[in-house]
């Protein structure tokens, strides 16, 4: 069964083409495979069909969220549940949620955007990159240095704006893949809809 | 890709090397290196599969357009003019729109428009490239939009 609304649970995700299987997969499609975040999973192994770009992407994708120092974890984390609010991604934003919570351990925070909306009331930091995801995401040509100063404001080096700036931007990469190649699931419903 | 090509991003938003935007990302290089690692692979395969450079060229101008990002637009129309334009039909007609789904309404997507993209010829690899050409503008979009923005703080 199709999973139809944002969740704190684990979701699944069901591919729309035949993914790549681990028997049949070309010697560069392993490789590819093993340097992504879950090499078995049905998502990765779609992207493997195109294998080279796979093999970029799964290493920027590493980098921008995880790379050492500058914005915290939790926070690149939280801007990328604003995205995937936003854009509708239900997979995502379960995915990363649940991130978020394990970091912070504050899953209200999370219910309260899930809930109320992505104008709860929230801390001024929080509150900051709330609002700067959702402007990037949503209309990034209307963006002005004005829209920098909350974030200054809040304490925010440059080395910070740019980690939430390719955080927000890896996630208007992640929520067009994961939505237009398959679909999110309810657990024990993963099997492909459609093969090609 | 030689190292001596320029990055593209920061050729967009208009940085010279060595300014502070550039000593910035400089201390993030894998994000450098796989941004334009990305760019390279899938608007510059040395092999295109089913989807052609100029489809490819084509893809990438229409979403940058669609996020209303101009530089990104001319760059992507002037690859397009130097590859020429992909044969008018229904095959780019389906591309066509499953690209601005894609680009500005992903939530929208169905297996049928999957199935439509094989209809018209497409392999499983050229449905995968062109949804990373997509997924890959978009974010480019948004990276150039936002350190764009912090390089005009620094020139304050």
């Amino acid at each position: 069964m199709k999973a139809a609304r944002f969740t704190l649970e684990a979701v699944d995700w069901a591919p729309w083409l035949e993914p790549v299987s681990a028997e049949t997969a070309t010697p560069a499609q392993r490789t590819a495979l093993e340097a992504s975040p879950q090499a078995g999973s049905a998502y990765f192994r779609t992207l493997a069909h195109d294998v080279e770009s796979l093999a970029e992407r799964s290493p920027l994708f590493h980098a921008v969220m995880y790379v050492p120092r500058g914005l915290k974890r939790a926070e690149r984390e939280l801007a990328t549940v604003v995205t995937s609010i936003v854009n509708g991604c239900i997979y995502c934003s379960s995915v990363h949620a649940r991130r978020f919570v394990e970091l912070i351990k504050q899953p209200e925070i999370i219910r309260a955007l899930y809930e109320e909306g992505l104008d709860t009331k929230l801390a001024p930091r929080l509150r900051a990159i709330v609002d700067y995801a959702l402007k990037l995401t949503r209309e990034p040509a209307a963006m002005t240095a004005a829209d920098l100063a909350p974030l200054r404001a809040v304490g925010m080096d440059d080395l910070e704006i740019h980690d939430l700036t390719n955080a927000v931007a890896m996630f208007a990469n992640a929520n067009r893949l994961m939505q237009t190649l398959g679909e999110p699931a309810l657990p024990d419903d993963a099997t492909p809809r459609a093969a090609a | 890709m030689t190292t001596t090509s320029p990055d593209l991003l920061e050729r967009i938003i208009g940085v010279a090397p060595d300014s502070p935007l550039s000593n910035l990302r400089a201390r993030r290089p894998d994000i450098v290196r796989h941004t334009q690692g990305s760019h390279d692979v899938l608007l510059c395969p040395a092999d295109p599969g089913g989807l052609s450079l100029s489809e490819r060229a084509l893809i990438a101008a229409a979403v940058a357009e669609a996020a209303g990002h101009a530089a990104l637009t001319r760059h992507y129309r002037q690859l397009l003019a130097e590859r020429g334009d992909p044969p008018q039909g229904k095959r780019l007609d389906t591309i066509r729109q499953h690209v601005e789904r894609v680009a500005t309404a992903p939530r929208t997507a169905l297996p049928a428009h999957i199935e439509a993209l094989c209809a018209v010829g497409l392999s499983g690899r050229d449905i995968v490239a062109l949804t990373q050409i997509v997924a890959y503008v978009s974010y480019q979009v948004r990276a150039a939009v936002g350190l764009a923005l912090l390089a005009e703080g620094a020139a304050a």
